[in-house]
Order: structure tokens, then sequence, then C-alpha cells
């Protein structure tokens, strides 16, 4: 048993979709090459952009700043980072530590948020609360307008995000089974809005599937906080990912099969059904919104917070 | 014939059971899936169809979590 590539014996990695056998140092050049790729055929940087990796510690925001540190050693574009503390007990510390020995590391700015000073409330506390909506409706909604007004006030021209081809796949399928198509337009590589007041996001790691990533940071020996969110297996995704993951074991191919199909329907999606949003701002924070409260503040009305 | 297996808090001696034995057989034996773990023996990182020997440190590494 050899690489396929150089002939290397130490083999460790096979990708059950093509039967190649990969080396340690073929399969981190594999996976840097097919980011670039991403990036490149999405068109997902612009000389002088400075991108802001949402960066929570964990192996896929890691995996994005690492490779994305590559475009700023060519001087293409400028890097800086952002972690959210949503407050989760005996869970987000470490990742948060984690992410600021990378910042550090790199030599890059470095801001952490948490729930509980910009909204007085932590995610712990809020599913104390009798008729929550479920965790990860508030820690979306709440971390999306947090890396927004970051991004913002870091002077930041992209946000990337370190959604894998797990997570895209689960998010087309999610929308899909819910009748969800106004959400099923939003997907994609890069995700722009109206409103001059969202920046960009981009999604480098997207045709990399999630243990490819895992095995990645385990080879380049980069520090990660391997840990599950206590609340993850609460959540609609969670059974999603499971029967998608069933189907994988028979069909290696089926994650890139159904990103490809999304991909060659997303431009009728658009066109057909995305829904044009009032461009008005929240009376409560004053962010933009479609409504008079933006999505965060009506949940905290909700938490009568 | 004896191996040693490190995984997460577990540091234990165990024993090859027959001729062949594979990091697959290890991970069925402990019902683990091999897309949820990456693997290493003696310290570098293998594929599952990798045959254990005696005295091997075996370590597998959770990388995926559910959720």
């Amino acid at each position: 048993m050899q690489c396929s590539k150089c002939g290397n014996p130490k083999v460790i990695y096979k990708r059950e979709q093509s039967g190649q056998l990969l080396c340690k140092d073929c399969f981190i050049e594999s996976i840097e090459k097919k980011v670039i790729k991403t990036v490149k055929k999405e068109k997902l940087l612009d000389k002088g952009d400075k991108v802001l990796v949402a960066l929570s510690g964990g192996k896929d925001s890691v995996t994005t700043l690492e490779i994305l540190n590559s475009f700023r050693e060519m001087n293409v574009i400028d890097l800086c980072a952002v972690t959210v503390d949503e407050g989760i007990a005996n869970y987000r510390q470490e990742g948060v530590d984690i992410a600021k020995r990378h910042a550090e590391r790199f030599g890059i700015e470095h801001k952490v948020v948490s729930l509980k000073e910009d909204y007085g409330i932590t995610l712990d506390e809020i599913m104390q609360r009798p008729n929550h909506k479920g965790s990860c409706t508030y820690c979306g909604v709440f971390r999306r307008t947090i890396i927004n007004k970051a991004a913002r006030e870091m002077g930041a021209t992209k946000i990337a995000t370190g959604h894998n081809l797990d997570d895209e796949v689960q998010g087309i399928m999610m929308n899909y089974l819910e009748g969800n198509t106004d959400n099923l337009t939003k997907l994609g590589a890069k995700t722009e809005s109206h409103a001059e007041e969202f920046t960009v996001k981009i999604k480098p790691l997207r045709e990399i599937p999630e243990r490819e990533i895992g095995l990645y940071v385990v080879a380049k020996e980069l520090e990660v906080h391997f840990d599950s969110c206590p609340y993850a297996m609460q959540s609609f995704r969670g059974e999603v990912s499971e029967v998608i993951n069933q189907l994988a074991e028979k069909h290696p191919t089926i994650k890139y099969s159904t990103l490809r199909g999304y991909d060659k329907i997303k431009g009728v999606l658009k066109k057909e059904m995305q829904k044009e949003y009032a461009h008005g701002r929240c009376k409560r924070c004053g962010e933009p919104s479609a409504n008079e409260l933006c999505k965060a503040c009506s949940f905290l009305e909700e938490l009568g917070v | 014939m004896e191996f040693t297996l490190k995984y997460k808090d577990l540091n234990e001696k165990r024993e090859i059971p027959h001729e062949d034995y594979t990091i697959k057989d290890l991970l069925d034996e402990l019902e683990l899936s091999a897309q949820t773990v990456v693997s290493k023996q003696n310290g570098e990182l293998v594929i599952e169809d990798t045959q254990i020997r005696e005295d091997d440190e075996i370590q597998i590494v959770q990388i995926i979590y559910g959720g």
C-alpha cells in the first residue's frame, strides 16, 4: 500500500469516493489546494480584502484561519478574528482560550464578545426559561448579529465561516425537508445581502468533508477544541446529519452530489423564490432589520431582557 | 500478545484476539464509527485497515461529535 501521489508507504487516508490513498504531506497539500481552488472558483476573495474569521477554536474555524493565512502571507488580504462566548458552562471557555492563542500565533487583531456582556444573558440562562425556542435558534441569531457588528467595527470587508461540506449538505436537506424555500436561496459559497450593513459571508471549506478537516488538524498538529456542544443533540440538524451519514456509508459520493445538485438549481431558486425584504432599522438596537425589531431584539423582548 | 489502547480517559492493555486484527476490528468492538475518529499507531496517523501488532500503542482521537 502506498500514497497514490508520491509512493510514500506511510498512508494516512483513503478517500472512499475515489479509492485514492494519501500520505500525510500529500493529504495536507490536497486539502489546502482544494480550499484555494474553491476560493478562486467562487471568487471569494478580492485583493485588499480584510477578512474577519468567525473563530470558535474548533477544527473548522481554525482550519479556515490556517489556510486563509496563506493569502495573507502573499499580501492578498488582511485577517482579523472574532470569537463569540455564548455562555455555555464547561464548554466554551476552552475554545475561547484556543482561539486567543491562534490569533496571537498569527499576530492578528482578535476580539472576544460575550452574549452576557452584549445582551445581559447567557445561553445557559436562556435555556432555563420555560417555553424557550431551542438553543440553536437563539445561538444562531445572536451569533450572526454579534459577528456582523464586529465586522463593521473592525472594518472587515468579508466574514469567513468554517462551514464544511457536511454543514452545507445538512443545510440544503434541512431547508428542503422543512419546505423553507427562502432559507434555501441563502446557502452557497458566498452570501450577500442587499443591505450594506451586512458584510459578505464566505465559506472557503464548503467542499471539504468534516472528517477530512478533523484529520487535517490532527495531521498538522493544530491545537483545536474537540468537544460537543452540550445542546447539539437537541437539534433537527443533528437528526438530519445522522441520516445523511448513514446514506454516505453505502454511497460515498452522496454529499458531493447533493452539493452539486443544489449549485445547479441555486440560480433558478434565487430568481424564482428569493424574497425581497424591506430595508429598515431595528428601533431597539439600530441594526438593519426588515421589521420594527430585529430578530435578536425580538428574542430579547420575549425573554424580558 | 497485547497492545495498549488510548482513547479519551482510557489507557489500558488489551489482548490481540487473532491474527490480522486491524484497527477497524477494534473500532467495531468499541462501537465507534471510522467516520468520527482518526487513529494513530505508535504516534503516527494510520488508516483503519492497519494491522495491530504486539506492543503497539493505538491512540484513537475523536474528531467529530454528535449533533
